[in-house]
């Protein structure tokens, strides 16, 4: 998801800026992106849903898993 | 956007905080055999319950879920580590603390009514309020026809819904559940499981729950944390942290995923118990085992 996980200099694939301006997103979609990220980077292990309704994310539920032993 | 629904941050018991509501250290339970031997029921559990939280146990029978809870109830005493309600030790039951039993140990000699105002007067609440207290959380269960009732004319969902006004009628800080729809068949728990969930809802937040038990949907559907333990002797193997807006239905995705994921880690614990022959409780011949 970083900038550079696919950034392979030589290949064809637009960067990850280059792609998020293409989407030219909206604020609302900029704010659940953030959202997630802040999420991702919090979990080592876990799920995160996100509940859409109505084309708009509504909802983000998260379940995180630590092993104890 | 401002609707949007996020999960807060994962619930982590820090020392800043004003501490655990319930804490369990290092706690060891065992018992003698009726051969004489001891019995490992509980291994070194440790963890914590922040005031307002709905946490489940979770594991295979025998794990020792119940001897945890007893301890917390107060009805039995850790072998050695501590059971703490807000930094004291726990040393009994009372009135802080409920209990909701897998049998609803109603007295068949009172009515509905007469059973959750019992309660109310054993928990000092004066004879003047106890009879509209009773009626009120009643008809929260939905009991209020049955006020009169014997228990005996009751349904066994019916029976289990009576202990809960019971138990929710002191107004007691903490609820402690002992497979509380264990007995139920699918539809009255699954009717409970939504009780529930309303109750903690109506609460804000200000109680706190632990609950004991085997069924992983009814874990994943109630719980902000699951603490999944391994088959005897027991010790916690995973923890869960839902965050999830209630009330939660079992087809949700996240509880769904959580279900599926909870109960695949139990059943290779199950398997991993019986390949090494503990699935029954570790006996120990001698005191370093």
């Amino acid at each position: 998801m970083s900038d550079d996980t696919t950034a392979d200099a030589t290949s064809p694939q637009p960067s990850a800026d280059e792609q998020l301006d293409a989407l030219e997103l909206s604020e609302e979609e900029r704010l659940v992106l953030a959202r997630v990220a802040d999420i991702v980077r919090r979990i080592n292990y876990g799920t995160v849903v996100l509940v859409i309704q109505d084309g708009k994310v509504v909802q983000i539920e998260m379940a995180e898993k630590f092993r104890l032993r | 956007m401002s609707d949007l629904v996020v999960p807060e941050a994962a619930p982590v018991a820090t020392p800043e905080d004003r501490g655990p509501k319930l804490a369990v250290r290092d706690l060891v339970k065992t018992r003698r055999s009726t051969s004489g031997a001891i019995v490992t029921a509980v291994d070194h559990v440790t963890f914590d319950v922040r005031v307002g939280e709905f946490v489940c146990l979770l594991g295979p029978s025998g794990c020792g879920k119940t001897s945890i809870l007893n301890v917390l109830a107060g009805l039995d005493e850790p072998t050695s580590g501590q059971a703490l309600l807000d930094g004291r030790p726990i040393t009994g039951p009372g009135p802080d603390r409920a209990v909701m039993f897998q049998e609803p140990a109603l007295f068949p000699w009172l009515s509905v009514a007469g059973n959750v105002e019992l309660a109310l007067k054993l928990a000092g609440v004066p004879a003047a309020e106890r009879t509209d207290r009773a009626r009120l959380w009643l008809a929260n269960v939905g009991l209020a026809p049955f006020a009169d009732a014997q228990p005996h004319e009751l349904s066994a969902g019916m029976r289990q819904r009576t202990q809960l006004a019971r138990a929710l009628a002191t107004d007691p800080e903490v609820l402690l559940g002992d497979e509380p729809f264990g007995s139920l068949d699918a539809q009255a728990r699954e009717l409970l499981q939504d009780e529930m969930q309303r109750v903690w809802l109506e609460r804000g937040g200000q109680k706190t729950f632990v609950f004991v038990t085997h069924n992983v949907r009814e874990a994943a559907l109630l719980a902000d944390r699951v603490l999944v333990m391994t088959a005897a002797p027991g010790r916690l193997l995973e923890e869960v942290r839902i965050s999830a807006p209630r009330p939660r239905q079992l087809d949700d995705v996240l509880v769904a995923r959580v279900v599926s994921d909870v109960h695949e880690l139990l059943m290779r614990e199950v398997v991993r118990a019986r390949a090494e022959g503990s699935d029954r409780p570790i006996v120990q011949e001698d005191e370093e085992r």
